[in-house]
């Protein structure tokens, strides 16, 4: 059999990004309806059923199929009225939380949606970044890399692959690269390199990570406790403030916000100044959304202001929404790439690669590519002023990637890699998980770059 | 759940986002039996190319696909398959039916393609049973469809009955075992007054059925099992067998996909078990060593 195309899953806390390997998109999609908040190519991870029974004894009484009775993804959420079932998120602050829920998702993603038979495949699967062991993001400022990312997270997930799906072989790949992998997909970037700085920002945390040819620097990563969650909540807290929301009924509050969010929300270049032209001109500025009740059919219209530039602001000014965590989104990328050994630097600061749906905004990289040049060059100026030398230094390029895929940059990016023929070679296949055991998923080989 | 879905979910939501917002797509994906498709727009946004590629196209054309395909989507089929497939479809966008429910069996229709073509032998074998029938005796010919790259489906009619012989392999020695209990209660299943009228079924580990015994080509190896389906005319009265064959032909997925998920519940209890070992192992405590030591003179010593 010519071979079938590997599958890349890329499990996040909101939502799973699931396809083939060579599409520019996962290529399942779920259906957009209007009243549904799931975006096409995504899926919810999320599972409901009825739970799997605890007791023992209840076991030998049971031969029916009740295990294989629950939905993943927007049909669990539409099916978590359903008497007996609930909602289950199986995937907590990106780490895997509940097993026999993961295995079972997994189970239907590739029975049910993509229709593989997973003997035939070669699978890609996402390693999350770091345990993020924060519990309530906002108390506490700044999250630097947990000491370790568990091994046996990765040892528990190749079990599940290799012994209850028998798979063709597995590769576990680390987030950060593969986001800098789907990067060259951009027109700007010229050489395919694996060095360079992630700012992965999702649904539940915001990660800045350095990567040299394709090693994550760990000591140096930090995590911002501000995220895509955070930001519908501070739009939502806004169009409350304005009065807006009581047209809403309280239930569809939170996903008008987020549509709000995502459909006219952009990065201004000076607040003020933006401030300054919505009132000059508030009929140019403000748009109006238009929605409709979910149950009663009824329509309903809420103005759209301030927030459409407010809303990602809190990456640069922070103190707008919280008062614990005050460091600007440019502010830490620049410590990041100042804690990372020094012959490195200059490749960080000139490929920093944007992933993730809360990095979507409009001029969110030109915004940060300024500010960030500003510190840079602030400190440069600094230094030769102390040092007293005429000779002043060159410069320190600063480039911020954006491009088309970066809602799903790091799917994206295992699609390119696993179309590349060493995909094949540094996958661990059955036979050699066979004879190791589950240890031998500690160690991928890296490769794809061109340098 | 429980039984698999005869159509691609692909194809179903990618034709329902695309009737809604035309845009330009270049995807490619797979079904079951390493039948691979690729949906493009090569032309024009509203001009869908499905293409489709299936391990045992000739098989199937032998024995009338392509008459099955004609009938289901008529002038879709493109006479002319795009390179490296065996059959293409064309979509125009602008020419779905209107209303909602004819819209969604539209869709149906297409997602349901790789079924159409897999259906051919067992509509044949339908056929050729009710040609045989009213001469009472006499077998029809031996309809193999070798749909993966070592296990095949073999239909044969005979006046009175139409058999169905899946060969499988279990790539494992753990999935064997399951898949041995597995088709073991669906023997045992049978007997239930509620499904007595279900179709006969028979399996065999390493011997080939009778039927197919004379074939040269087969694998009789530890880990392969063949599955036997008795199909009798009420099974696939017109009323039935469109059901019939939506199910029978996805019957080696859908036994691998059990042995997957009873792999899977065996881990949740095995998982369970552990956790309520780790409880006990916590709740016991160290026993405080307290014999007396002596000396030789027979002094005791104590801790100070
Ligand atoms: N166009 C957009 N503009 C702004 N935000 C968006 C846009 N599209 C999606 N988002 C936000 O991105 C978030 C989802 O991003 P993503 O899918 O990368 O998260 P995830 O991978 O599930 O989570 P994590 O990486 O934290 O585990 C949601 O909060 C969503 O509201
Ligand atoms: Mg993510």
């Amino acid at each position: 059999m010519s071979l079938l195309a590997p599958i890349i899953c890329d499990n996040g806390t909101g939502y799973s990004k699931i396809g083939f390997a060579g599409n520019s998109d996962p290529s399942f999609f779920l259906q957009c309806l209007p009243n549904c908040n799931c975006y096409s190519g995504t899926c919810f991870t999320v599972i409901s059923g009825p739970p799997v029974p605890s007791k023992p004894g209840q076991i030998a009484s049971k031969r029916g199929v009740e295990d294989l009775d629950f939905f993943i993804g927007d049909e669990a959420l539409a099916n978590a009225k359903t008497p007996g079932f609930g909602l289950n998120y199986p995937i907590r602050h990106g780490m895997i939380d509940n097993w026999d829920h993961m295995e079972r998702y997994w189970e239907q993603t590739i029975f049910k949606y993509l229709r593989a038979e997973p003997e035939d495949h070669y699978f890609l699967l996402v390693r999350p970044q770091s345990p993020v062991i924060v519990e309530a993001p906002l108390t506490q400022s700044l999250q630097t890399e947990p000491p370790l990312n568990p091994p046996e997270n990765r040892e528990q997930t190749a079990e599940i692959f290799f012994e209850s799906f028998n798979i063709k072989g597995l590769y576990i790949a680390v987030q950060a690269v593969l986001a800098l992998a789907a990067s060259w997909s951009s027109n700007r970037v010229t050489d395919r390199t694996l060095t360079g700085t992630v700012i992965d920002s999702g649904d539940g945390v915001t990660h800045v990570i350095p990567c040299a040819e394709g090693y994550v620097i760990g000591s140096a990563i930090k995590h911002i406790p501000i995220a895509g969650r955070d930001i519908t909540q501070f739009v939502l807290n806004l169009m409350r403030e304005r009065g807006e929301t009581t047209a809403i009924p309280p239930e569809d509050q939170l996903r008008v916000a987020g549509k709000v969010k995502e459909n006219y929300s952009y990065v201004c270049q000076d607040i003020v100044k933006e401030f300054r032209r919505f009132d000059a001109e508030p009929y140019k500025f403000f748009e109006r959304f238009e929605g409709e009740h979910s149950v009663t059919g009824r329509k309903y219209n809420v103005d759209v202001g301030y927030e459409r530039f407010l809303a990602p602001e809190i990456f640069f000014n922070p103190e707008i929404y919280s008062s614990d965590f005050l460091t600007p989104l440019p502010q830490i990328v620049d410590d990041v790439i100042q804690q990372s050994p020094i012959d490195v630097r200059r490749g960080l600061y000139k490929n920093i690669v944007l992933s993730g749906g809360s990095t979507m905004f409009q001029h969110f990289g030109n915004r940060l590519k300024r500010d960030l040049k500003q510190l840079v060059d602030r400190r440069l100026d600094a230094s030769a002023l102390a040092s007293g030398s005429a000779l002043k230094s060159s410069g320190v390029e600063v480039d911020v990637i954006s491009h088309k895929r970066q809602r799903y940059a790091v799917w994206f990016g295992g699609s390119l890699l696993a179309s590349l023929p060493e995909f094949y070679t540094s996958c661990h296949t059955k036979a050699q998980y066979d004879e190791i055991g589950p240890s031998i998923c500690r160690r991928y080989q890296i490769f794809g770059s061109a340098t | 759940m429980i039984l698999l879905e005869p159509h691609n979910v692909i194809i179903q939501t990618t034709l329902g986002e695309k009737i809604i917002k035309p845009s330009s797509l270049d995807v490619a994906f797979v079904d079951y039996d390493g039948v691979r498709f690729h949906l493009s727009t090569p032309q024009s946004k509203t001009l869908l190319l499905l293409s489709m590629h299936i391990r045992c196209w000739d098989e199937l054309v032998k024995y009338g696909a392509l008459e099955i395909l004609q009938r289901e989507y008529g002038s879709l089929l493109q006479p002319q398959a795009e390179p490296e497939y065996n059959v293409s479809l064309v979509i125009d966008l602008e020419q779905i039916p209107a209303s909602p429910e004819d819209r969604s069996a539209f869709i149906l229709s297409i997602a349901l393609f790789k079924r159409n073509a897999l259906a051919a032998p067992f509509e044949l074998a339908f056929k050729n049973q009710k040609a045989l029938e009213s001469s009472g005796s006499g077998q029809g010919e031996l309809m193999e469809i070798h749909y993966r790259d070592e296990e095949a489906i073999y239909v044969q009619a005979s006046h009175d009955r139409v058999t169905v012989i899946f060969s499988t392999i279990f790539a494992d020695e753990t999935d064997r075992i399951f898949g041995k209990v597995f088709l073991q209660e669906f023997v045992d299943a049978r007997r239930q007054p509620a499904i007595q009228n279900a179709p006969q079924v028979l399996y065999s580990n390493r011997d080939p059925p009778l039927e197919i015994r004379h074939l040269a080509n087969l694998r009789n190896t530890e880990d392969t099992g063949y599955v036997t389906f008795v199909l009798f005319p009420r099974h696939f009265t017109p009323a039935n067998a469109p059901g019939t064959i939506s199910h029978i032909q996805l019957f080696r997925d859908y036994l691998h996909y059990h042995i997957k998920c009873s792999k899977a519940y065996m881990h949740s209890r095995m998982r369970h078990r552990v956790a309520e070992f780790q409880k006990v192992l916590n709740r016991a405590k160290q026993e405080v060593a307290t014999t007396e030591r002596k000396t030789v003179t027979g002094r005791t010593m104590s801790t100070r």
